[in-house]
């Protein structure tokens, strides 16, 4: 389980903090009245919560769940949202997915499954820089893609740092590198990132639509990454390179060489990964079709695999529930999806989504750009989850006046997870990473240093998955409603690609 | 080899035992005066002739006489216990010889002078001022008040040759009054420390981490970067896991690793190792002046058996668990 660090502020800086928190909330408060997106005060008070929980995930990252349970507490007390609401809008679904593939993940690493992995790049006979940084890119989004982002990085770390460490050479550059790669592999399926789940099952996509869908992008968008990480990092790169043949003359390895037993974690990787890349087969074979059931199967295959574990090694069982998941964040996410329904509850979003529609014409292939950017800028400064979070009930309102509109999903995936690249606070992997170095390597990447190669890859990642949703056909929700229903507020000309005619 | 540093410590080669000891408790509302637990009575002077036992049991029956005491030998006993696991020698010709008391209900303090002096301990000179301090079990503590109520009088060199020239119990009294001794209203963290400790530089590496950690077979060492200011600790467990990378402790079962095959390469490179890159930043510590009940705290907190004393980020001392137990619960 990652520790994060607990940050003092100064008290005349926290209270600066404070008002700044509060001016930006009563002005987008004020604002959102004054557009008519919140025209009564139960509206004023949910927005206001909304604000003050991203405000704080920006200025007081540590005191978030905190603020969020106040913010909860506020919305139920003000009658802004029932209680029923609350729990509904929890998304108990997506937290139990969530948490069987975190006991997944814990058991993977229990079984040395990953510890092989990482073993097996360091023993990697004649590497150079540029292998490295190849394979390293590469895992970082494979692994990303198949378990979350944050073990995913925990795990990629540990093999920037034992080589790092061995070769004395600065770590920071390949931390930057591996990250900027697991946010990108995270995108490609569901598995690899909150939002790529949430997303999915709000939308109603099957993992294998899903897949078709984001990993075409992902690839493409790593592709071009690789090529842009290999040149702007080439002298370190370089530099690792003659360091690697300095250690190999004296036939010195990278790190102990162990006969892992790892071919059980790999059978439960595989397993899991087919089970849920089947899912939808298996729900219809099972009978759990319709809308109550949507990707049940797809929920229940982490629980099903991680209780199967858990029986298997009864002794680890409690370890991989205690330290394994990360109840902090599960529970962060809670309250937050609980607060964004707050939006949902009082119409704000369907009122958005109206103004949306009269603001960007030409229909949703127009408004691909508008919402890549607004997620990607967005994710860049607070938690890409909060973003999506906050926007889903807009694109849900949309997608109901025309599935046409289900194309904006795919643009809110990948601007929030290719705009977390972009800062160093953009997403929780990149903070997990930051944190992992400054505890490891007493080593700091400042913003600035960041920002430059962050903005980089996230405009230009940005503009690949701008131009191939825009040619190339992108899949629908499966057993979505596709017959219109009568468009209400500005949107009278549903935009009719040439996908929709595939 | 690892080069022991002694932080803090003066120029002049004194000890640099803590400030907060040397420094005069300062009066406050709820102050009590040294005196408040001793009168002329219980002063006896001219102890000349005896050994350190027979001058202990005098002043002991005459404290026993003047305030109705019963269980004369078995608070003897206590006394001479204590004086033999550890003398009570504690500086410059003064002893304060002192035992922790069942069926006390308040402290007592008896002195004794000797122009001539007793000797106390083999390895040190005569003493010429005795306390003997006698405290209810239950005040942990009150031992450490009394000993920093002294810190004028300990550090004076001269103190305790004067008052045994004194020629009566009133002068001696007087002594004690005029110098203003009161106890502090608490024991911090400087009283209980012990400031004679070996660190490493920052810049050190692995090789002389491992040589010192063999040679004074300690567990932890800390870290000091050259100005003094502590920086980290390393622990034998910090090696341990250098030599053990974190991908390897994922597995709960280790057995594959059959030979020390993860300790090869850290003996490649133990002398390319600096403490600046594997030290941890995690440790109990309280600065000096915080009270002694706080390292309870920050010990049980961190579930450390080590509390480093600091002033500001400098290090001055350390307290041990077992140390910090003996002050606690017999001293």
């Amino acid at each position: 389980m990652y520790s994060e660090p607990v940050v003092i502020i100064p008290p005349l800086r926290a209270v600066a903090k404070i008002g700044v928190m509060a001016a930006i909330t009563a002005l987008v408060g004020w604002g959102s009245h004054r557009l008519g997106l919140a025209p009564t005060s139960l509206s004023m008070v949910a927005v206001c919560t909304f604000i003050a929980v991203i405000c704080t995930t920006l200025f007081f990252w540590t005191h978030r769940v905190a603020v969020a349970f106040i913010g909860v507490a506020v919305l139920i007390g003000s009658r802004a949202m029932t209680l029923h609401g609350m729990l509904r809008a929890t998304e108990l679904d997506i937290i139990f997915f969530l948490i069987g593939m975190m006991v997944i993940v814990g058991a993977l690493k229990d079984l040395g499954f990953l510890t092989w992995v990482i073993q097996a790049i360091i023993n990697k006979k004649r590497m150079n820089g540029m292998t490295f940084t190849v394979i390293l890119c590469s895992l970082s989004a494979l692994l990303s893609s198949v378990v979350d982002e944050v073990s995913s990085i925990v795990v990629v770390l540990a093999l920037v740092f034992q080589v790092c460490d061995t070769l004395k050479v600065r770590s920071s550059p390949f931390v930057l590198m591996a990250v900027l790669c697991t946010n990108i592999g995270s995108a490609a399926t569901m598995l690899g990132n909150p939002v790529g789940i949430f997303i999915g099952n709000k939308a109603g996509f099957n993992f294998s639509q899903f897949l078709s869908g984001a990993t075409p992008i992902s690839f493409v968008s790593l592709l071009v990454t690789l090529g842009i990480v290999l040149i702007w990092y080439r002298k370190t790169i370089h530099q690792m390179t003659l360091v690697m043949e300095e250690h190999r003359q004296v036939h010195h390895g990278l790190g102990p060489l162990i006969r892992i037993p790892y071919r059980r974690g790999l059978f439960v990787l595989v397993a899991t990964v087919l089970i849920i890349a089947f899912h939808h087969q298996i729900e219809n074979i099972l009978g759990l079709t319709g809308v109550e059931n949507k990707n049940a199967f797809l929920i229940i295959t982490p629980l099903v695999i991680a209780g199967l574990l858990m029986i298997y090694r009864p002794g680890r069982a409690r370890h991989y529930i205690e330290h394994d998941v990360e109840w902090w964040t599960l529970l962060f996410f809670m309250l937050l999806f609980a607060i964004a329904g707050g939006l949902e509850e009082q119409g704000i979003t369907q009122n958005l989504a109206d103004k949306l529609t009269g603001l960007v014409k030409g229909g949703p292939t127009a408004m691909v750009p508008f919402v890549l950017a607004i997620s990607a800028v967005g994710s860049a400064f607070v938690d890409n989850i909060v973003f999506v979070a906050a926007f889903t009930p807009v694109i849900q309102a949309l997608v109901e006046r025309s599935a046409e509109f289900s194309l904006l999903w795919w643009a809110l995936l990948f601007g929030a997870c290719f705009g977390g690249n972009i800062t160093a606070v953009g997403s929780t992997a990149n903070i997990v990473a930051l944190g992992l170095l400054e505890k490891r390597g007493h080593l700091h990447i400042a913003f600035f240093e960041w920002l430059k190669i962050g903005a980089v890859v996230g405009i230009v990642t940005c503009v690949i998955a701008w131009l191939m949703l825009t040619f190339m056909p992108m899949p629908h929700p499966a057993g979505h409603p596709v017959v219109e229903r009568e468009v209400i507020g500005p949107l009278h000309e549903p935009h009719l690609s040439p996908k929709t005619a595939q | 080899m690892a080069h022991p540093d002694v932080p803090g410590q003066p120029a002049d080669g004194q000890t640099g035992r803590n400030d907060c000891m040397r420094k005069k408790a300062v009066p406050t509302k709820n102050s009590l005066a040294l005196t408040s637990f001793f009168s002329a009575d219980d002063i006896l002077i001219h102890q000349e002739e005896g050994s350190r036992n027979q001058v202990i049991r005098h002043l002991l029956m005459h404290l026993a006489n003047g305030h109705g005491m019963m269980e004369v030998d078995g608070y003897y006993n206590a006394i001479i216990e204590r004086e033999n696991a550890n003398d009570t020698v504690v500086a410059n010709g003064i002893a304060i010889p002192h035992a922790r008391l069942d069926n006390l209900q308040r402290p007592y303090v008896g002195v004794a002078t000797s122009a001539k002096g007793i000797p106390f301990a083999e390895d040190k000179p005569p003493v010429h001022l005795i306390l003997l301090v006698l405290i209810p079990r239950d005040q942990p503590g009150l031992y450490l008040q009394i000993l920093r109520s002294l810190a004028s009088i300990l550090r004076d060199r001269n103190a305790a040759r004067t008052v045994s020239h004194l020629k009566g119990a009133e002068e001696v009294m007087r002594f004690f009054e005029r110098g203003g001794m009161v106890l502090p209203e608490y024991v911090c963290a400087a009283d209980i420390m012990r400031d004679e400790l070996i660190t490493l530089r920052n810049n050190d590496n692995l090789k002389t981490a491992i040589d010192c950690f063999i040679s004074e077979n300690l567990s932890e060492i800390p870290v000091v970067d050259r100005d003094g200011d502590m920086v980290g600790v390393v622990s034998a467990g910090t090696l341990l896991k250098v030599c053990l990378p974190d991908y390897l402790l994922w597995m709960s079962d280790l057995s594959p690793i059959v030979n020390f095959e993860p300790f090869t390469s850290v003996l490649r490179n133990e002398q390319s190792t600096w403490l600046s890159d594997i030290l941890l930043n995690e440790y109990a510590s309280v600065q000096m002046n915080a009270p002694a009940v706080s390292v309870a705290g920050e010990m049980t907190r961190r579930n450390a058996s080590k509390c480093y004393v600091l002033n500001g980020k400098k290090l001055m001392g350390i307290i041990d668990l077992p140390i910090f137990l003996n002050k606690v619960f017999r001293e």
